[in-house]
């Protein structure tokens, strides 16, 4: 053996270098070769950095939409080039401003800028001043940084309580006016409120001599109901009033009540515990609201009611009451879920609390406690745990993918039950300075940190509450990139490259024993591509070491082999990877076996088919096909069998005219629809029975045949009888 | 929104009504006369709709037919000749939570208050609208009324009507904004209920012509259509009313009619021949006017002085 492929295979056997060809990557500034074009993110214009923000249809929006929309209105006619080329320059400003740590509003952040920019430009000035004019809509800009997740969600979350508010507001604002008139119309109904003082008073202050207040008083009680209202109904009616002022969930107008309660926290246990302590209020705010609703339409009955509201939430609260009241934010970071403080947030999720959490990661490869490389993936095991209870909706992303996801985050705060939101920040310590952007990008395209959100009100199966949309290339192991470069001839070369859970670990500064470059004067064919060893099930021959393309500070490329325990983290991180996917539909097992079966059973059915046709005399496969059956006749109402001799009326017919009840009220009468029927024959003569078949102007009494054989006039009836048969 | 344990929990409490929780006093209708039979269609909807009593109104104009509030025994405005409309417009506005019908007759709504009927088809508000249809001024004792056929004798018209009858199905139907026309017969009871329902039902204006008989006056205006169901034409759509065996049986003359299709339902309102009965025209999409006025703002006893005392400040000297 070669001895270059000798030292090679040591070092992916061991991780060790025994030749002086082997070199650390320490202080090399290597990137992954896909790195190449995102050296300076604020070059580029890209999601970030985003606004939060203050008030408008969507919570958030990013830097780059918001100048798209004032170009939209400013950057029109001839000089629409100009303002466009001068305002984009400024969003770069924002941009790297911001990137260097900058905080401020968009219009802040805009004011400080343009000046500096527009110094000694005049037309530079005027563009940006004409775009100013139109920014309308306005807040935080955040980067993608280690507080982006806290602040996004933080503020998604806020504005989804904010429109809670109003309608809360509305509705008890409603509910104590209506609550309140009740009392007023109480008292204007009482003795006091028809004293002569009262009447007087409600006057005004005008001259009222001449008036008699008193007379009129005397006037009013007589006239008025004697009836008292129930003196438990205005108990009850303040008691509610009461209630609906002094609660503490949504703030109020009201100056004597009480600061209302937090909902945001940081910790699990301070959350769980606030809303135990809350809850008793909680109930009695709820309960009521649903009696005052009732009070106000006036169905209250304290029989049926009482009892009703006197057991009401001894079962807690349900969905569409909780649905009232704010939500719960709880915000922490991973490095702080301790053993006690997971399992508050296990109960949380386990009992179907309205309480959402965001989990924030800095770091998806942390070293195992053990010492041998096995990615803790904490994190990931969150968010699988809590697919596990089945109730909890699920978000997990890197924060880079945030402003992507923001619909299936407002899914999750809008969510009746409990939320977590696992998000990777990106800003790991150890990531040699690159931008948390780039490192969430890369967590999310070599499959270390997938994104995906498990919705339970979407449905009840996978298909329905399991999305992976939005990872690249989903249907892929590891999604293919295509890097293009020079070789040593000046020849331009366009290569697909893979990005595995390898080219994120060589990022990382913690990682770098697990990497040796190869000089350039000793590249050979024996140096594979990383996903050629990935591809074997295992160790394989040794003829060969997988070998990662990189980039140095000056763009260059370089080769950089890889020891054996990565290749094993990067199949362990796929093989989780392909769980997701079939979680999410993707290469499903149970559905690719199905197919196959069926597919062997209709190719089979095909080859007996072609064989038996081949023949001469074959009976014919399928037989004719079966006669189109009849069109499926109206469905015809019974019709009750009715003996000639009978009296009847076709009561469905009656148009209650109430012609043959006026006529003899025994014989006829109406039924519960107010619709004619005989009610008793012998109530009355044959003759009338016949009379009022005659008058009956939609004809639907029949008489039938006469029941005393010694009627007088038998004969003439029964042959006038004969017509309504 | 999904509905609270507790609201099932209520409406399972809530009161069952029997037609004579609807009824009040006895009709001093003539016998045979047709406003009965509407009446127990529309108490026989109050019952099966389970409508609260307190939170019915039904409001009428002056004739026969307008007496209908009286018998019902729900809050109900017997008002003045032709101003049924400007009344139930009022009451809904102030009161939106309120279900609303009208009766009118061919006198009070054609004649003296044609106007308020055109303008009340253009609002659209959610009120549920019988016109009884009976051809003349019953009340009064048979005078000619604008809906009468051309030829009737009656007090004011000794040698018959000079004019063709007005056809209030095509009036409504070329008013701006008409959302739902249907016409009924009174001898059908089956039909008028579902029609009634149909209306009901409907957001927006209702407007249901019930062909109505008047035996007192005009003791045989119909008869020709009695006695021949092929010349009753039944309506039925996927979209509309279906027709159920028993009709089906009876009334063979069925006609498949979308009723969307508003140059179509014009031309079937023309019909002269033949009766239609059913949906002519129905839109759920207009706008209700009471809805587009909403202004969300609470009526508290402040904001009402406040406007009236900023109206009657216009006025100090
Ligand atoms: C302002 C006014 N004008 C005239 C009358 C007289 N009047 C009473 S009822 C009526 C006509 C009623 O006819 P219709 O509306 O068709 O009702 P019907 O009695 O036929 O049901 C008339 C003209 C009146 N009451 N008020
Ligand atoms: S006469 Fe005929 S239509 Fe009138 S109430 Fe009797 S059965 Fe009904
Ligand atoms: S006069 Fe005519 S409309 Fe009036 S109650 Fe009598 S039958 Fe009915
Ligand atoms: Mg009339």
């Amino acid at each position: 053996m070669d001895a270059d492929l000798q030292a090679h295979i040591a070092f992916y056997l061991t991780g060790k270098r025994h030749s002086p060809n082997l070199l650390a990557i320490d202080g090399l500034k290597l990137q992954p070769a896909l790195f190449a074009g995102y050296r300076d993110l604020t070059r580029l214009r890209y999601d970030f950095p985003l606004v939060l923000v203050k008030e408008g249809p969507a919570a958030v929006e990013p830097l780059s939409g918001l100048i798209d929309a004032i170009l939209d209105k400013v950057a029109r006619g001839d000089d629409g080039e100009r303002i466009r080329k001068h305002v984009l320059r400024l969003e770069q400003e924002i941009r790297t401003r911001v990137a260097k740590g900058t905080s401020g509003t968009f219009s802040t952040l805009w004011d400080a800028a343009a000046p500096a920019l527009a110094k000694d430009n005049k037309l530079m000035a005027e563009s940006l001043s004409r775009a100013r004019a139109n920014l309308k809509v306005d807040g935080d800009v955040i980067d993608c940084d280690a507080s982006l997740p806290y602040h996004l969600l933080g503020h998604a979350w806020a504005i989804t309580q904010t429109q809670r508010a109003k309608k809360f507001a509305k509705d008890i604002n409603r509910l104590v006016q209506k609550l309140s008139d009740i009392i007023k119309a109480d008292f204007v109904n009482s003795d006091a409120g028809k004293s002569a003082e009262n009447l007087r008073a409600s006057f005004g202050n005008g001259p009222m001599d001449s008036f008699d207040f008193a007379a009129m008083s005397r006037i009013l009680v007589k006239a008025s109901a004697k009836k008292k209202p129930a003196k438990s109904r205005q108990k009850r009616v303040q008691n509610l009033l009461a209630v609906l002022q002094s609660q503490r969930f949504f703030p109020t107008s009201s100056a004597t009540a009480e600061a209302p309660y937090s909902f945001a926290f940081d910790s699990c246990n301070d959350a769980l515990k606030a809303y135990r302590e809350r809850l008793p209020k909680a109930i009695e705010l709820a309960r009521a609201i649903a009696m005052a609703e009732l009070e106000v339409r006036g169905e209250y009955s304290e029989v049926k009611h009482d009892a009703l509201f006197e057991s009401f939430g001894q079962n807690g609260l349900d969905e569409a009451e909780l649905a009232l009241l704010p939500d719960y934010l709880v915000r922490i970071n991973a490095t702080s879920l301790s053993g006690a403080e997971q399992s508050k947030l296990n109960e949380i999720l386990a009992i179907d609390l309205p309480i959402k959490v965001v989990v924030q990661t800095d770091d998806v490869i942390e070293e195992s406690p053990v010492g041998h490389l096995a990615f803790a993936l904490r994190s990931r095991q969150l968010a699988s745990m809590a697919m596990g209870i089945n109730d909890v909706f699920v978000l997990q992303s890197p924060a880079a993918s945030l402003y992507q996801l923001r619909e299936q985050i407002q899914r999750g705060l809008d969510y009746t039950g409990p939320a977590l939101f696992s998000v990777f920040s990106g800003a790991t310590k150890t990531s040699g300075g690159l931008p948390p952007y780039l490192i969430g990008a890369a967590a999310l395209e070599s499959r270390v940190f997938p994104a995906f959100t498990f919705d339970p009100s979407a449905g009840r199966d996978w298909a329905s509450r399991f999305c992976l949309a939005t990872n690249p290339q989903a249907e892929e192991d590891w999604p293919l990139r295509e890097f293009a470069y020079e070789d040593e001839k000046n020849q331009a070369v366009a290569q697909q490259l893979p990005f595995t859970l390898i080219d994120f670990v060589a990022c990382d500064t913690r990682y770098s024993k697990h990497f040796s470059l190869i000089p350039r004067t000793h590249w050979n064919d024996t140096l594979v591509p990383v996903e050629t060893a990935l591809a074997q099930p295992g160790r394989g021959s040794l003829d060969s070491v997988p070998c990662l393309t990189m980039v140095d500070g000056e763009d260059r490329l370089q080769k950089v082999i890889v020891d054996e325990k990565l290749i094993r983290e990067a199949r362990r991180c796929r093989s989780m990877w392909n769980s997701l996917q079939e979680l999410g539909g993707i290469h499903n097992s149970h559905a690719e076996k199905l197919l196959a079966s069926e597919r062997l059973r209709w190719e089979e059915k095909l080859a007996a088919a072609s064989a038996s046709a081949a023949k001469p005399a074959a009976e014919p496969v399928a037989s004719v096909a079966a006669p189109v059956a009849a069109a499926e006749a109206a469905p015809v109402e019974p019709e009750a069998e009715r003996s000639p001799d009978e009296a009847y009326i076709e009561t469905a017919r009656c148009s209650t005219c109430n012609e043959c009840v006026q006529f003899n009220n025994k014989m006829f009468a109406y039924d519960g629809n107010q619709q004619a029927y005989i009610a008793d024959v012998n109530a009355g003569t044959y003759a009338q029975l016949v009379e009022a078949a005659e008058n009956c102007q939609v004809s639907i009494i029949h008489p039938g045949k006469p029941r005393n054989p010694n009627e007088p006039g038998l004969e003439e009836l029964i042959k006038r009888a004969e017509l309504f048969a | 929104m999904k509905s609270s344990a507790t609201d099932c929990l209520l409406d399972l409490y809530d009161e069952q009504h029997e037609l004579e929780d609807y009824q009040s006093g006895v009709p001093r209708w003539c016998t045979g006369c047709g406003d009965n039979a509407i009446l127990t269609a529309v108490q026989r909807l109050c019952r099966d709709e389970a409508l609260r009593p307190e939170k019915t109104v039904f409001v009428s104009g002056i004739g026969c037919s307008s007496r209908f509030p009286h018998y019902m025994k729900t809050y109900g405005f017997h008002g003045i000749h032709g101003r049924a409309f400007p009344v139930a417009e009022g009451v809904k506005m102030a009161r939106p939570d309120l279900t609303v019908f009208v009766n009118t007759g061919d006198g009070d709504c054609c004649s003296i208050g044609a106007a308020h009927w055109i303008h009340a088809i253009r609002y659209n508000m959610n009120l549920t609208v019988f016109l009884h249809d009976n051809r003349i001024y019953g009340l009064t004792k048979k005078q000619a009324s604008p809906t009468s056929p051309i030829g009737t004798k009656s007090n004011t018209t000794p040698r018959g009507s000079y004019l063709d009858a007005l056809n209030p199905l095509s009036v409504t139907l070329g008013v701006a904004n008409a959302s739902f026309v249907a016409q009924a017969v009174d001898w059908i009871p089956e039909s008028l209920f579902e029609i009634v329902k149909a209306a009901y039902h409907h957001k927006g204006m209702s407007f249901v012509r019930v062909l109505q008989r008047c035996p007192e006056w005009l003791p045989n205006s119909f008869e020709p259509w009695m006695q021949d169901p092929d010349r009753i034409q039944l309506l039925h759509h996927e979209n509309s009313l279906q027709l159920s065996a028993g009709l089906s049986k009876v009334y063979k003359n069925q006609l498949q009619h979308d009723p969307l299709d508003m140059n179509r339902a014009r031309e079937i309102a023309s019909s002269e021949d033949v009766i239609p009965v059913g949906i002519l025209y129905q839109n759920r999409d207009i706008p209700r006017y009471e809805e587009t006025r909403q202004t969300g703002v609470l009526r508290t006893t402040e904001t009402i002085r406040k406007g009236f005392d900023a109206e009657l400040d216009k006025y100090t000297v």
